[in-house]
């Protein structure tokens, strides 16, 4: 062992810490960790951070790994402590609709323990159902149900988060309505874990309703599938998402991929069927599929793990209305790979949010690729952003990323970043510069 | 009595907002003493009643300049004291800024003044099919600013949620002027979410100048049905038992048995039973097609859950009817008492049952009359205390039983407020429900956004335990 994982094992034990080439499956953007901690619980984790406090050791934390290649790069890494071995449904009251569970619990576990209730937490962010619920709010980001349901942070009644100096803190509660006090929670969904580790979640949940029905409307052409998105999106109901799917170069057969939309109704039986009328009507044409309970939940499934096997993942937003636009925009990225390899380009987007996906397969490599990603992405970030948008690169190789910057900026809203993570993380070790600054 | 303001400084203020809207004279300063909560009294240095964002910044510029408190005020209808100053401090009000900035009904978008009133911004929404959701008890006259700092329910948002999911951006003013936009829909920013920590910060982090909030399309279908029942406990029984049936309901609303006979013993008489002890409102809404099977197994729940009678509306004059005796409630109670406090905690739903128990034996115990007028769908207690001001001992038992009521709260895995806020009056409580970390924690949160501690001064957050008292 080294000599980080040498001592850290003899804080904790040696079965709770890997280095070497163990610690592979735990690169950060690439950056490999000098060891790998699995705390077995929140005062372990104080323990860990406060003493890397003290020596000054970068920390990142981490659930089971799967969103340790998003954000911007950090400068390096120390220690990566992974929340998998933190896996307890701590409390589950049906009656009050909430589940508490710490930070390691997979999303999939409590999808199952919530099933035996009628009841789901009603969120599908991108990843895989293995994904834990600590990294769900550390990163906040919301799937194709946020228009229907909210984002992570929305539905989060109440977190522990031991802060970078080892403090822990008791955020929010397990009702719904809440006030006593500043909502500090807010600060950590979404924080990619700059200020803490998160080490308990408290979500609120919804009944499973009557009807789960997806109805699959097909358009000829990407823009012509984005016209129809925006007009479902803003049918007078209450849909649960609308979502517009282009599938990749390399997924249509021949000529250009036709897009789907997607519109997600969770209702009851009366209710589903006077949606789908509408729908339809709007639609201007039947749907082309039409998919009930299991099924209608399996193709958002899919729509979750879009970005797996994707090597540059993209997040651009303008105003809903605007959304064919923004397809048409992605039309500047065909110099960036090479439509033939792998499945090309694909394309997701939340109709009502006006947030488009954009999921490149392999980013071709030339001797003057990462100085193109850089023009190219620029290039649109400006755009985007002079239009009140912005483009985030959830995940991308470190070399664009590191170039291009994976956030936008900020404006004076930077003003408060340094002095909100010196209050939570005073020495500075948690992986400053994960976040725009 | 207050510090009049300096000559000099009145000269400055006048020449950014113009004379007519610095207001010093003391008689006039009466109006602003206290806000909806009216035990506290404060009268405050000046009130300064800008514009715009400018305005508002240029405003902030000279009273930081000259380290004057500054206190942010809508239209004065929050129950916690949080829009009170103390002599030494300038109120800045919004009550002239109530401008529609924009309407966007293709996006589903408004952005407003703070000072626009919540009502107002759904009636212009409502040509369009849309409307806007948080719908406290007081929106009709209480403004979307004061909806952000104190992060306002609403019957309603059982289904819809509180105000912080509505609102997408803020162009907030701080201490020293600077001018910071947040969020802004149709963008992913990364960074803090500091649109969502702002929400609900009670005037203690800025003034929030601009906002701009999500709009939803209007039900097409609403269903309301009354339920009456001998026992509040069967009452709580029925909500629990139609949540617990999958519905939704877009409110579940419980008056107790001295709400109704104060209801029915004033001009609002709803046409309750006065014997009876509770009354409970369970409204649907959404798509037409499936509010009528939502209603009949509700009103089968409240049936089996032992109402002695079930009433529901076909009309909308007719659901309004049901309603009336919730939304008179409190003026029914202004009428039988002197002087009402209004009490605001959550708990968790299944608790309801056996805390409404024993805050009705705290009632006892302090010889008070205590109704209830409640969320019942998401444990939102309002216990309103009557009393009669001119009465020392009175008003101290009422402190005293507020306290335990706040400790029941608490101890049952609840909070010390669901939608009032904390202000000046709950600062005593924050330490039952937080730590001193986490009391820590806030207090450096703050010092982010207000470092020299004059945003609001003495609301929220209580003193350090070591601290001689004052700021912070």
């Amino acid at each position: 062992m080294n000599p980080l994982a040498g001592l850290l094992s003899e804080r904790l034990s040696k079965a709770q810490v890997v280095d070497g080439c163990d610690t592979e499956p735990w690169a950060v953007c690439g950056r490999l960790p000098k060891a790998v901690v699995f705390p077995e619980s929140e005062e372990q984790v104080a323990e860990i951070l406060s003493l890397s406090s003290e020596e000054g050791w970068h920390c990142v934390p981490g659930g089971r790994g799967s969103w340790l290649h998003g954000g911007q790069p950090p400068p390096g890494v120390d220690i990566l402590l992974s929340a998998e071995r933190m896996n307890d449904i701590s409390a589950y009251e049906p009656a009050d609709q909430y589940i508490e569970a710490q930070a390691g619990a997979e999303l999939d576990a409590l999808e199952r323990r919530t099933a035996e209730c009628q009841q789901w937490l009603a969120l599908d962010p991108p990843g895989g159902e293995r994904g834990t619920i600590g990294a769900m709010l550390a990163v906040g980001t919301a799937g194709p149900l946020q228009a229907g349901f909210g984002s992570p942070r929305d539905q989060v009644l109440g977190a522990t988060l031991v802060t970078g100096d080892g403090r822990v803190l008791d955020l929010g509660g397990r009702v719904v309505k809440n006030v006593a006090g500043f909502d500090v929670l807010k600060l950590v969904a979404g924080s990619w874990g700059t200020l803490g580790m998160i080490t308990s979640v408290t979500m609120r949940l919804h009944p499973v309703p009557a009807t789960d029905r997806s109805l699959l409307f097909k358009g000829v052409e990407a823009a012509d599938g984005a016209e129809l998105a925006c007009r479902l999106a803003r049918a007078p109901l209450p849909l649960a998402a609308v979502e517009l799917l282009v599938p990749g170069d390399g997924e249509s057969g021949v000529g250009a991929p036709s897009p789907l939309v997607a519109v997600r109704i969770l209702e009851s039986v009366d209710a589903a069927d006077e949606a789908e009328r509408v729908v339809s009507e709007r639609a201007g044409m039947p749907p082309v599929q039409r998919l009930e309970g299991e099924q209608s939940a399996a193709i958002f499934d899919n729509v979750r793990a879009m970005e797996d096997g994707a090597e540059l993942v993209l997040r651009l937003s303008l105003l809903p209305t605007r959304l064919p636009e923004l397809v048409e925009m992605t039309s500047r990225l065909r110099g960036l790979y090479d439509p033939t390899e792998g499945w090309g380009m694909r394309l997701a987007a939340h109709a009502q949010a006006g947030v488009l996906r954009v999921m490149i397969a392999k980013v071709t490599r030339s001797d003057d690729w990462v100085d193109r990603a850089k023009t190219v992405l620029g290039v649109l970030r400006r755009s985007l952003e002079a239009e009140g948008g912005s483009l985030v690169i959830s995940q991308g190789p470190p070399e664009i990323v590191g170039a291009v910057s994976a956030w936008g900026e900020l404006g004076p809203a930077a003003l408060f970043t340094a002095g909100i993570q010196a209050a939570f993380d005073p020495a500075g070790i948690l992986t400053r510069g994960r976040l725009p600054q | 009595m207050p510090e009049p303001l300096t000559k000099e400084l009145g000269d400055r203020l006048r020449g950014v907002v113009g004379a007519a809207w610095v207001i010093a004279d003391p008689d006039r300063l009466l109006a602003y003493e206290s806000d909806g909560l009216t035990a506290y009294r404060r009268t405050p240095r000046a009130v300064v009643l800008p514009r715009d964002t400018d305005e508002v910044s240029r405003v902030l510029g000279i009273l930081s300049q000259e380290a004057v408190p500054v206190v942010p005020r809508g239209a004065g209808t929050g129950l916690s004291g949080g829009a009170l100053a103390d002599g030494d401090a300038v109120v800045v009000g919004t009550a002239r800024m109530t401008d529609m900035l924009k309407l966007d009904p293709a996006n589903r978008l408004a952005r407003v003044q703070p000072g626009m009133i919540n009502a107002d911004l759904t009636t212009a929404a409502e040509p369009f099919g849309l409307y806007y959701a948080p719908d406290p008890s007081s929106q009709s006259a209480c403004t979307l600013g004061g909806n952000v700092a104190e992060n306002s329910g609403g019957p309603h948002c059982l289904k819809y949620g509180v105000t912080a999911r509505y609102v997408t951006g803020l162009t907030v003013v701080t201490y020293d002027g600077k001018i910071v936009e947040m969020g802004g829909f149709g963008r992913e920013l990364g960074g803090y979410d500091l649109l969502g920590v702002f929400v609900g910060s009670e005037g203690c982090f800025g003034i929030a100048t601009e906002i701009e909030v999500r709009l939803l399309p209007k039900p097409e279908g609403v269903r309301t049905l009354l339920a009456i029942f001998d026992r509040l406990g069967d009452a709580g029984r029925a909500v629990t038992e139609i949540m617990a049936e999958g519905l939704l309901p877009a409110a579940l609303e419980i008056i107790d048995g001295p709400t109704i006979r104060a209801v029915e013993a004033s001009v609002f008489a709803a046409g309750f039973p006065t014997d009876a002890e509770a009354a409970l409102v369970v409204e649907f809404d959404g798509i037409e097609a499936g509010l009528a099977a939502d209603v009949e197994r509700a009103v089968v729940r409240c049936r089996e859950a032992g109402a002695r009678e079930v009433r529901t509306a076909d009309s909308d004059e007719e659901r309004l009817a049901l309603w009336q005796g919730r939304k008179k409630a409190f003026g029914a109670m202004g009428q039988i008492a002197s002087d009402l406090l209004v009490q605001d905690a959550t708990v968790p739903r299944s608790k309801l049952t056996d805390v409404l128990g024993r805050i009705s034996e705290i009632g006892v115990r302090h010889d008070l009359t205590i109704a209830n007028v409640f969320h019942a769908g998401d444990g939102n207690l309002h216990p309103n205390l009557l009393f009669d001001r001119s009465d020392p001992e009175e008003v101290a038992r009422v402190e005293r039983a507020s306290t335990e009521i706040m400790a029941v709260c608490v101890e049952a895995g609840g909070t010390i407020t669901g939608e009032h806020g904390v202000g000046l009056d709950k600062r005593r409580y924050m330490s039952l429900v937080h730590g001193p970390e986490e009391l820590e924690a806030m207090r450096r949160v703050k010092a982010v956004f207000d470092p020299r501690g004059h945003m609001n001064p003495g609301k929220v957050l209580p003193d350090r335990p070591d601290a001689a008292g004052g700021a912070l």
